[in-house]
């Protein structure tokens, strides 16, 4: 990275050389943008208090006299900021970031296997005979695999395991979770 | 000289200021803070506020009112309204509307607009002895990109500096939070002449958050007075002894007509009947000698309960969006006029099971908050270094796919500034520009949501189909208004962007209006590029003493001198009338202090990360 204003080579958030604001980076880590260590057990109100400090500091509001490069880099770096408030407040989004470098999922995703797909289309059937039995199917599941996701990061997080598991784990909590949304939403 | 605070109503307009660390709104020459939002043009004269309003009726061809409510809208989404108001529409145009006026040339909603600003702006000059610095402008929560675009066009035309836009409902939490500092939970329901916004927001510590908005901008007290009009009017003619005669039943004698003059005198009747019903069971519509009826407190809720209940709905998608239920809500404030209404209080009460509080004027207290937020913006507030304040987006942002179905990219209730980017490519060799069509909404197929506006991505080098990445990215800024930027990925060739606004004006149009205007208030364009020069050299020079007192450790050696040896020629030049010397100074000196500025930042910004060093910080963010 060069500076934009002297084009010295730079850094950091501000050119050592001309003191400059630099543009946020284009794949920013939610962690550092915060200044917060890379884990998945993250109160969301560590994450809060971090982020009104950054947000203090950097909002478009502190600019407005200032001349409108810096107005410009304000601008994008408090949207990088409000999008890491984002991703680590969410349990799913942070997990997905940590185990893919990507908040959003890709559009394609991890597929479901065979027998995943059986069990739902066996539980869909069974709610024609039963009503009200795959919401309680759909719950018990979504408890399941929280806790299985909580404990493959308590390893991580201990130095031990790989986080492999956790794409496909998301996309099985994401399709047990859309079983449960009120249809039409 | 200090920054205004504009509260731009469909019905009244106010100005403020925050003075000696208090906010109030500034008077005209009869005591009264609120300016009717009434225009009438009389060839080249231009009559704004009471008497415009009030002589409505003689002048109705030439009279407008409530034009905030055409402001950034399809000519094809107005004629109803237009109607309603009594407004000709001129249907020779039809990217933006116009109205016809009698004896000139057609006006738009923004040249309206800009009228009552420059009103405004005069009441500030006069107050404050001078030219004011920039101005904070409200608008509606819920008004979308075109309606805030619009009302900054019509700031441009006043030839006003608009340093912000702000949110009705947040600039009226900040006003009551800084008044009381308080801590917790609140829904500001504000129900104005034309429209209404319900925003829940957090108050803590100096931070204003806004969790969600919601509304509808064409919902308000006009449509009471509509509704109490049409009702009067009905009895009015029923009264009438001819209403029993056979020919009247046969439809063959028409007892009285509502003729465009007697429409407005209807409603202007109608509004003062509104009024006193506020404190009395029942008041007199009185239109012209021997027309008059007898309407009861009761009759007109009946005649409104349709329009109060349309807000509830509002209130509770807000409140479900900030994942909150009523009880939650620590605190109801009310503003806007029309929540004077027995009624509305009411049915407030009843939604969120609470008395709301009603101890700010709900006329001036948007005004007084934006005063506050103008005052906070100049860097040298009064009112404390710590506030921040959070704002959100009222409706989601997304793009035309194919079939047209939405495909969103910035859900609605994101706090901005906010970002999103898309990849697109090709679908012809050698295709050379991409077109997007943006909307806002949340509504799955495009044609129920609005148009925002089409963006032609060119100049893309010619490559064969699929192969090019194309990423834009969508910002949305502090204000609330969208930007939009391209890039090629395998060259790095930044796209150029033609904006095509669905509904509004092209920047030759503003053009056009900014040199009628200036023809017509026979003001030197060479006075206002001074004038101009002058505010931006006294805000830096403002900046610049506010850091140096601050943080005079931080400069290196010999920047102070060099600092001060720019700020005091420039300051002497401000004292005379060279704008070229006032801009090139205002530049040198924005560029000698460029380090010692952003030597602050740096400063902050690693405070702010506790102590860990600005530069393992920056290799973190992948800056290497």
């Amino acid at each position: 990275m060069t500076c934009h204003a002297c084009h010295e080579p730079v850094g950091g958030p501000v050119c050592v050389g001309c003191g400059a604001l630099q543009a946020p980076p284009v794949d920013p880590d939610p962690f550092a943008i915060l200044g917060l260590s890379r884990r998945y057990h993250l109160a969301p109100t560590e994450v809060e208090a971090r982020y009104l400090k950054v947000a203090r500091t950097i909002h478009p509001d502190k600019f407005v006299s200032r001349p409108s490069r810096d107005k410009q880099a304000a601008l994008q770096w408090t949207a990088a900021v409000n999008e890491a408030r984002r991703t680590l407040k969410d349990p799913v989004a942070r997990a997905r970031y940590l185990a893919t470098g990507s908040a959003r999922q890709d559009e394609r995703g991890p597929s479901l296997d065979g027998a995943f797909l059986q069990q739902m289309f066996e539980w869909r059937e069974a709610e024609e005979e039963a009503p009200g039995s795959m919401a309680a199917h759909a719950v018990a599941l979504q408890v399941e695999l929280e806790a299985e996701i909580d404990q493959i990061f308590s390893r991580w997080e201990g130095g031990g395991g790989a986080l492999d598991a956790v794409p496909d784990r998301l996309a099985r909590l994401k399709y047990v979770t859309g079983l449960l949304r009120p249809a039409g939403e | 000289m200090p920054n205004i605070g504009i509260d731009l109503g469909t019905t009244n307009s106010l100005v403020a200021v925050v003075m000696d660390g208090k906010a109030r709104c500034l008077l005209d020459g009869e005591g009264a803070s609120m300016l009717p939002s009434a225009v009438r043009y009389e060839g080249e004269r231009v009559v704004v506020g009471r008497e415009a309003r009030d002589e409505a009726p003689a002048h109705a061809g030439s009279t407008f009112t409530s034009v905030k409510r055409f402001m950034g809208r399809a000519p094809s989404d107005c004629r109803a309204d237009a109607a309603l108001f009594g407004y000709r529409m001129d249907d020779t145009e039809s990217r933006f509307v116009r109205f016809l006026v009698d004896g000139r040339a057609p006006v738009t909603p923004v040249e309206v607009s800009a009228e009552i600003l420059r009103s405004l702006k005069q009441r500030a000059v006069e107050c404050l002895f001078g030219e004011p610095g920039g101005a904070v402008i409200t608008v509606p929560a819920y008004f979308d990109d075109a309606q805030r675009q619009a009302t900054k066009d019509a700031a441009r035309v006043a030839g006003i500096e608009v340093l912000r836009l702000l949110n009705e409902p947040t600039a009226a939490a900040i006003a009551y939070g800084l008044d009381k500092r308080d801590t917790g939970t609140f829904a500001v329901y504000d129900l104005g002449g034309g429209t209404f916004d319900i925003s829940i927001l957090r108050l803590d510590d100096g931070v204003f958050q806004v969790l969600s908005t919601a509304g509808d901008t064409h919902l308000g007290g006009d449509d009471f007075d509509r509704a109490l009009a049409d009702l009067a009017w009905a009895q009015i003619l029923d009264e009438d002894e001819r209403a029993n005669s056979e020919e009247h039943r046969k439809g063959l004698l028409t007892i009285l007509e509502r003729t465009p003059s007697r429409h407005r005198a209807l409603l202007l009747a109608a509004r003062a009947a509104k009024h006193e019903l506020t404190e009395k069971d029942g008041a007199l519509v009185r239109l012209e000698a021997g027309l008059l009826t007898g309407v009861s407190r009761k009759q007109f809720e009946a005649a409104i309960r349709p329009v109060v209940e349309r807000t509830g709905a509002a209130c509770k998608r807000a409140l479900s969006d900030a994942g909150l239920s009523p009880g939650e809500i620590d605190a109801v404030v009310l503003v806007g006029g029309s929540t004077r209404v027995p009624l509305v209080r009411e049915y407030v009460a009843e939604l969120f099971g609470r008395e709301p509080c009603g101890e700010l004027d709900p006329d001036e207290v948007v005004a007084l908050g934006a005063a506050m937020q103008a005052d906070l913006l100049s860097g040298q507030s009064s009112l404390g270094d710590d506030i921040l304040l959070l704002d959100v987006i009222p409706l989601s942002l997304g793009l035309e796919v194919m079939g047209g179905v939405t495909e969103k990219f910035i859900p609605r209730c994101s706090t901005i500034p906010v970002n999103a980017s898309h990849t697109f490519t090709t679908h012809v060799d050698g295709q050379t520009a991409v077109d997007l069509h943006v909307v806002q909404g949340d509504r799955e197929l495009v044609k129920d949501n609005r148009s925002l506006g089409r963006f032609e991505l060119r100049g893309l080098p010619p490559m064969p189909a699929g192969v090019p990445r194309v990423k834009v990215d969508f910002l949305v800024d502090a204000d609330g208004l969208l930007r939009v930027s391209a890039r090629e990925e395998h060259t790095g060739i930044e796209a150029q962007i033609e904006v095509k606004p669905s509904y509004g004006l092209s920047e030759a149009d503003i053009e056009r209006m900014l040199e009628d205007a200036i023809d017509h208030a026979e003001t030197d364009v060479d006075e206002r590029l001074l004038i101009e020069a002058r505010v931006e050299a006294e805000g830096i020079l403002a900046a610049l003493d506010k850091a140096l007192a601050a943080d005079r450790a931080l400069l290196g050696d010999g920047e102070a001198g060099a600092i001060e040896g720019v700020a005091s020629a420039l300051r002497e030049a401000i004292a005379g009338a060279d704008r070229e010397r006032i801009s090139t100074l205002s530049k040198d000196l924005d560029a000698v202090s460029a380090p010692f500025a952003q030597r602050r930042i740096e400063r902050d910004l690693t405070q702010a990360l506790s102590g860990r060093d600005a530069e393992v910080v920056g290799a973190e963010l992948g800056l290497r």
